[in-house]
């Protein structure tokens, strides 16, 4: 692990993603500390430009609410988002993917089917008809956007657990007499993630991705403050105020980078390569 | 109902013909001198599925139907009644209110060629209006017979008392004159006059190219003495709302209407030389922003609560950040562009938040540890985006004063059900429309026994005897003045017990070229037939 950690530090793109994802991640954590209660709150004269007031550094937008405000409490949300979905996802996919692998036959073939009449529906049009039929909120949301992502990491994982169980070592655990479930749990399942983790990396960037546009479309919880929701308000004023949809908009070319980054990184860390240039 | 659910425009259901209150435009002194010709290029948001205003009056169809399809008679800016004469010349009521005789306008042909006749205004009448068209079946209700004693007189007789002004208000919205010879005998619904119109306006029906735009020609026949002035008309369909404003600034069309240009980028359309930005012409289109209660919460069942709630909405900020000043602060359910209606002496609610926190502690709702008395659910019709924005401003306004309110954004047919049909809310905000006469759609914010399901009514649960006697009064009462004093009654009880919420009033704006003369100049001048609109050379 340190071996790993130690590469991943070599590697520019690493670096850049980890400290980005840093840098996000103290934000969202900082929001409430900084700009406590709610974030939607009105405060000021709406559409203060940028720079102007020193209460409110980022201005405000059309209804009179802090950008500032907005752009930490969205951190939080878009990370948020982007994380629980990847758990979600990557929790669904790995056991599904277990399960088809080491069952093999009927059981391999159904679940495959599944995953299958999961992945010919682009993942956006799921979630959008998934939230547009139970409303939104934030659990439904990460739900949504999970039941598009999980798919991936269940294919890997299948694959994985096919090769892994020919191993030595499962068919020594299987003569010693240890039950299915733990021989998958135990044996199987933890040597089968590691290329999967790789894939979180692409997850969690479609997440934060999929709730922006969601958020964008109207269809986002309303109650929070989110970047995509920020944008879809800003787009109104895109002439005469810029400023509203470029901040947020900022904040997710950043995440979404980082996220990327650390995750190639992460990916060359693993497989044992230096970093390339 | 169904298929007024389809796009936004077709929400924006018409008005009647009321009193402007503003003068008339400078530029209608030019009318006469307006040259003649040219092609006038507009833009439309939105292709209606049906162009039959007869059936669907509706300000979506009438954009571009009232052209070809004309009314009985038209609103105007002032003139006797505020109405201004088409297909009818004169009309008179009965002492009883039993009866009302229209004298129709003669020497009048239909596009194909065939005379207008009062045979044409009875078979509309009572094949149509009544039966099919939304707001004809209120209007028209007490209908029986028409008769035609010869063919420029139509008499309209009814079976209970119906009041002059009610049908004089409803006039422009309510009467497109259907070709009979076209209709009679077909599926009215179904008939494919209605995707291609044949009228007796001064324009007629060229062609309709799905996505693109349609045609309308000049009428060389029409009644009208040197009118229309346009050769032709566009409607280019432009959907996407950024679009419009581009396109007029390309000097690609030539007019947007129903404030097609988003409110935001008006003041920098207004600095465009050769760009005008008006407000003229929307008198008797008025929406309101209400806030809608479901009174089967028994939180709000409280009148201090809703009173409460109408003192926590500062009515000034609203008009000045949602709706950019382009509206104006209500009163009550009759905007104050209504003069025939409007009564000034209502309980105003002041922006008190002091006020709101105490009727709340009164109520039996103190503000818990947290600082928060109780929780609602509010729904922002999801129909025009200051609707919405309103909504992101409620929320905030009552947290101030301690409630707690969720938002739940639906798409529109979701909204419309979970309102209208399974009372699934406890506040939401609407915008019904103001046509004219209370009668039309507005008493029915607030009449108790509306079925479930009928969409701009109440459904909130809300029933007040006093105030249904006085609606089902107000209806069958022949006399203008008394008939306008029970609506002054009605006004006050509205207000005081507040079944809804009254924040802003608005109408739209209308952005045009230069060159573009004679725009705004009736109280309902976008869905008006435009024969005096003219080109500049």
């Amino acid at each position: 692990m340190n071996r790993v950690a130690g590469r991943l530090m070599r590697s520019p793109e690493g670096v850049a993603g980890f400290c980005l994802l840093v840098l996000l991640a103290a934000m969202a954590l900082a929001a409430p500390l900084l700009f406590p209660g709610d974030p939607l709150v009105i405060v000021g004269r709406p559409l203060t430009a940028p720079f102007t007031d020193p209460a409110l550094p980022l201005g405000t937008d059309r209804l009179g609410r802090d950008v500032a405000a907005g752009l930490m409490h969205g951190a939080r949300t878009s990370l948020l988002v982007g994380l629980a979905t990847a758990l979600v996802a990557l929790a669904a996919g790995a056991l599904v993917g277990t399960v088809a692998g080491l069952a093999g036959g009927l059981v391999d073939e159904a679940l495959m089917r599944v995953v299958d009449a999961f992945q010919i529906v682009p993942g956006f049009l799921l979630a959008l008809a998934f939230v547009s039929v139970t409303g939104a909120s934030l659990p439904v949301i990460i739900l949504a956007i999970a039941l598009g992502a999980w798919t991936g990491p269940a294919r890997l994982v299948r694959a994985e657990v096919l090769s892994i169980r020919e191993r030595d070592y499962v068919a020594s655990a299987r003569v010693i007499g240890m039950h299915p479930a733990e021989i998958a749990l135990r044996e199987v399942l933890p040597n089968a993630l590691p290329p999967v983790l790789a894939l979180t990396a692409v997850i969690v960037a479609t997440a934060v991705l999929v709730e922006a546009a969601l958020s964008f479309l109207g269809l986002g919880d309303p109650n929070v403050v989110t970047w995509g929701s920020m944008i879809a308000e800003g787009r109104n004023v895109l002439r005469t105020a810029p400023h509203l949809s470029i901040v947020p908009g900022l904040g997710l070319v950043a995440t979404v980078l980082g996220v990327y980054l650390l995750g190639e990184g992460l990916a060359d860390a693993m497989a044992g390569r230096e970093a390339r240039g | 109902m169904a298929g007024l659910l389809i796009s936004r425009r077709n929400l924006l259901l018409g008005a009647g013909g009321v009193l402007a209150t503003s003068g008339l435009p400078l530029h209608m002194a030019w009318a006469e001198e307006a040259p003649r010709g040219g092609r006038l290029v507009v833009a439309a948001d939105s292709e209606p599925r049906t162009l039959n205003p007869a059936i669907v009056a509706s300000n979506g169809v009438f954009f571009i139907a009232s052209k070809v399809i004309e009314p009985l008679a038209e609103a105007m800016m002032d003139g006797e009644g505020g109405l201004a004469p088409r297909l009818a010349t004169s009309w008179e009521g009965s002492e009883d209110g039993l009866s009302i005789t229209f004298k129709l306008r003669e020497g009048v042909t239909w596009h194909d060629g065939a005379p207008f006749t009062s045979a044409d205004v009875a078979f509309s009448a009572m094949e149509v209006w009544k039966p099919l068209q939304n707001l004809g079946r209120v209007v028209f209700a007490n209908l029986d017979t028409v008769e035609t004693p010869d063919a420029h007189t139509a008499n309209f007789r009814f079976s209970a008392p119906t009041p002059i002004q009610l049908i004089r208000n409803a006039l422009p919205v309510v009467t497109s004159v259907l070709p009979k010879h076209l209709y009679e005998g077909t599926d009215i619904a179904a008939n494919p006059a209605n995707k291609a119109p044949v009228g007796t306006g001064p324009f007629k029906f060229a062609e309709h190219r799905p996505g693109e735009y349609y045609r309308l020609t000049r009428n060389d026949a029409y009644w009208g003495e040197g009118l229309p002035k346009l050769d032709e008309i566009i409607f280019r369909v432009l959907p996407d709302r950024a679009a419009a404003a581009s396109a007029l600034e390309a000097g690609e069309i030539q007019l947007a209407a129903f404030s097609q240009v988003p409110l935001v980028d008006l003041e920098r359309i207004a600095n465009v030389p050769g760009l005008k930005v008006m407000t003229e012409g929307y008198e008797a289109l008025t929406y309101q922003l209400v806030v809608e209660i479901n009174h089967r919460n028994e939180i709000l069942a409280d009148r201090k609560v809703r009173q409460a709630l109408s003192h926590a909405i500062d009515r000034d900020f609203v008009v000045d950040t949602v709706f950019l000043g382009y509206a104006q602060a209500a009163t009550g359910p009759v905007p104050q562009n209504a003069p025939q209606f409007y009564n000034p002496d209502v309980k105003p609610y002041s922006f008190d938040i002091e006020r709101a926190n105490r009727l709340l502690d009164d109520a039996g709702y103190p503000r818990g540890e947290d600082g928060k008395r109780f929780s609602l659910r509010l729904l922002p019709a999801p129909f025009f985006s200051e609707t919405r924005q309103f909504g992101d401003y409620l929320r905030q306004a009552l947290g101030k004063v301690g409630i707690d309110v969720t938002l739940v954004n639906n798409d529109t047919p979701a909204h419309l059900k979970a309102v209208y049909t399974d009372h699934d809310f406890d506040i939401s905000v609407g915008s019904p429309v103001f046509r004219g006469d209370p009668a039309i759609s507005t008493t029915i914010l607030v009449q108790s026994g509306i079925p479930d399901g009928v969409p701009f009514s109440n459904q909130g649960g809300y029933a007040n005897a006093e105030l249904d006697t006085i609606i089902d009064q107000a209806a069958e009462t022949i006399d203008t003045e008394a008939r306008t004093a029970l609506y002054n009654d009605f006004q006050r009880i509205v207000v005081e017990d507040l079944p809804l919420i009254n924040v802003a009033e608005w109408g739209f704006t209308t952005v045009a070229r230069d060159t573009v003369l004679n725009v705004g100049n009736n109280p309902r001048w976008p869905v008006s037939n435009w024969a005096d609109t003219a080109l500049a050379s």
